[in-house]
């Protein structure tokens, strides 16, 4: 086995794009290869079995979605789409046509880099089964049930929604570790994160409300901007 | 206006065609009446003869009679003859009517009936009435000679003419909007987004009339959104080209051996401003040209704008940004997207135009029908003239170097798109207010 975090197989057919990309990512650590055309790059996908997929959704030959659908004709290997429109159109839109993120251009390495940890995480979280899973929390004076989705600070209960539950259990959990946005998006809201979107940062902005109102000290829950969010 | 151009069509064809053949029958039948009777210098003619005969015959001179009657046979190119008819009852009695009314031809100044082709024996009685003057009407007195000629005029000619000229106006009515709105089609596809029609075509008001609205209608629209359009990307490559020589001069300068980190900054700082302004002008473009509704979400305004100003603290530490925010301030029909953007967008406005130090103040209140929001800053305000000028896109005040860029012309169109507007005042002591009025009750989706 190589020593590298991943592989990806980058399908671009702007060459410098596609060298730079690749140049990056190996500076990151992941181990990459790549195609400029749709055909020969669907090749690779399904004869080197990558970890993931940088699919640009427009190629000389084949249309990125076209490569998509072939793909999953074969194997579910996680594919993020690079695309050219504005975010809030795509995703209106809805052209995604089963890719597990897309990334508006331009962007930059911390977003694709971000994107693809959370990719990559949850598609390794789903393939080990995670054991024996805690089912209580508890950090100072705030307490978190999880079967009951209970959350008392101080003995006193604090009412919270599933979701909200389901984010703070995750900050908790990892506390002290930052949660980027991607990731929380996946793995809470089950849903891709796009530039504009504010879910998440309402809910955290609710739950920071809930928990000082209860007394706890609101610095407790951190924004990280332009990273995420962590629990100290 | 509703189908005036069918009942237009009614009238002329239908109403018009029955009234035409109807007029035509009657001019017809009174022209036939007319040419039916005898010309009355023929009349006298033929009454003369008959007082001729009767006085020839009164004096006893048969011979004179007989040859004057050839003479006016041969003459007249026809028959005549003195005759004495007596009819005797043979059952019953002769009643006055009948002899009143007995003759043994037609009278003179009784009609012809000119679709016999013989001509009828004429009768002029002595002025006893005890014998007649019998002569068939001489060819040169038959009247309505032009009878057929007349006919063919009046069932082919004058109907034809008259439709070729009904079909003729109505062709020029149907057809003379049609050609201006053509000739305006092919002006517009020339380029003249100026051209309308309507006020071409005076005081008309039925189906092509509103044809000529359509068309306006559709010019404006249209006209309007290339020349936007063409603005837009000519500012677009106005906005972009600082950058880029901004890059291209670091880019120089760290070839000369610059501090390198430096210069880095500055290039990321560029790529950042001019990939905001492409997305930026992405959905602004979107936004106008598919004018999307984004009303499908209920959402807390409150833990949007918590989430929104905690990045603008962030972001702008030596700004005070003061928030007056009920606990929970619930908003359907909206879309946190578009509204978080649109509302970023006028705070960071607002904090880049208040000088470091300075307050901004966002205030978020209920009335009875719509959440306002007030967002107050202290920077140098905007000329009462721009104040409805700064929400469109690039829009600079003179030659102010920071512009306004797409942030409140995306936003304008944002709030739109949810339902809401924003308006720009200026405050008594100075600074800008931007009011944003969020309808509670979404009415409908339109």
């Amino acid at each position: 086995m190589s020593a590298s975090l991943a592989r990806i197989l980058i399908i671009e057919d702007d060459r410098t794009l596609c060298a730079q990309l690749g140049e990056l990512l190996r500076g990151q650590g992941y181990a990459t290869s790549s195609s400029n055309l749709g055909e020969a790059g669907l090749g690779m996908a399904i004869s080197d079995a990558p970890d993931l997929v940088l699919l640009d959704v427009l190629l000389p030959d084949l249309n990125g979605f076209s490569v998509l659908r072939r793909l999953r004709e074969h194997q579910q290997t996680p594919v993020i789409m690079l695309t050219a429109c504005g975010a809030e159109e795509e995703r209106i839109r809805g052209l995604r046509h089963g890719a597990d993120d897309y990334l508006p251009k331009p962007f930059n390495i911390t977003e694709l880099q971000l994107r693809i940890d959370a990719v990559l995480r949850r598609t390794r979280m789903t393939d080990s089964v995670r054991p024996a899973d805690v089912q209580q929390l508890q950090v100072d004076e705030l307490r978190l049930e999880r079967h009951a989705q209970r959350v008392t600070v101080n003995e006193r209960e604090v009412s919270f929604t599933p979701i909200q539950f389901r984010v703070l259990w995750h900050l908790v959990s990892h506390r002290g570790e930052a949660l980027s946005k991607p990731y929380l998006y996946r793995t809470v809201l089950e849903r891709d994160y796009s530039s504009y979107d504010r879910s998440l940062d309402m809910h955290i902005s609710r739950i920071r409300r809930l928990l000082g109102e209860a007394g706890l000290a609101t610095d407790r829950l951190q924004t990280l901007h332009g990273r995420g969010y962590v629990f100290q | 206006m509703n189908r005036r151009l069918f009942w237009k069509l009614c009238i002329v064809i239908a109403v018009g065609s029955v009234g035409l053949f109807w007029i035509i029958a009657r001019v017809a039948w009174q022209t036939e009446e007319r040419m039916s009777f005898i010309d009355a210098e023929h009349q006298r003619t033929l009454r003369h003869y008959g007082e001729q005969a009767e006085s020839l015959y009164r004096g006893g001179d048969h011979q004179t009679l007989e040859r004057w009657l050839n003479t006016l046979q041969q003459q007249e190119q026809t028959w005549a003859a003195v005759v004495q008819a007596e009819v005797r009852p043979l059952v019953g009695e002769l009643s006055p009517r009948f002899l009143e009314g007995f003759g043994l031809g037609r009278d003179v100044s009784w009609k012809i009936h000119l679709y016999f082709a013989e001509n009828p024996i004429m009768d002029i009685p002595f002025s006893d009435r005890s014998a007649s003057f019998l002569i068939q009407l001489p060819q040169r007195m038959r009247p309505g000679l032009n009878w057929h000629y007349a006919k063919l005029l009046l069932q082919l000619v004058v109907p034809l003419v008259l439709l070729l000229i009904v079909c003729l106006v109505l062709y020029r009515h149907l057809m003379q909007p049609l050609r201006r709105l053509e000739q305006a089609t092919r002006q517009f596809s020339d380029g003249r987004y100026d051209v309308r029609v309507r006020s071409l075509l005076g005081s008309r008001n039925d189906e092509l009339a509103s044809l000529a609205d359509t068309f306006d209608a559709m010019a404006e629209r249209t006209g309007q959104l290339i020349i936007d359009q063409r603005q837009r990307l000519a500012d677009m490559s106005h906005e972009l080209r600082t950058p880029l020589t901004r890059i291209e001069m670091a880019v120089s300068l760290a070839e000369q051996g610059a501090d390198s980190r430096v210069l880095l900054e500055r290039i990321r700082d560029d790529c950042n401003g001019m990939r905001q302004l492409v997305e930026d002008a992405l959905t602004l473009s979107w936004l106008e040209n598919e004018r999307p509704q984004l009303r499908d979400e209920i959402l807390d305004l409150t833990e949007l704008l918590d989430s929104i100003l905690d990045d603008a603290r962030f972001e702008y530490p030596d700004r005070r940004l003061l928030a007056h925010l009920p606990g929970q301030a619930v908003l359907a029909g909206s879309s946190h997207r578009a509204l978080g953007q649109a509302i970023e967008n006028v705070v960071r406005n607002a904090l880049d135009h208040t000088p470091p130090g300075g307050v901004v103040e966002v205030d978020l209140q209920a009335d009875e029908q719509a959440w306002q929001l007030l967002i107050r800053d202290q920077g140098p305000g905007v000329d009462e003239q721009w104040l409805e000028r700064i929400f469109q896109p690039f829009f600079r005040v003179g030659s102010e170097r920071a512009g306004y860029g797409l942030g409140l012309a995306l936003a304008q169109r944002q709030i739109r798109a949810t339902g809401g507007s924003i308006l720009a005042s200026n405050r008594e002591g100075g600074g800008l207010q931007m009011t944003i009025c969020l309808p509670q009750q979404p009415n409908g989706q339109s």
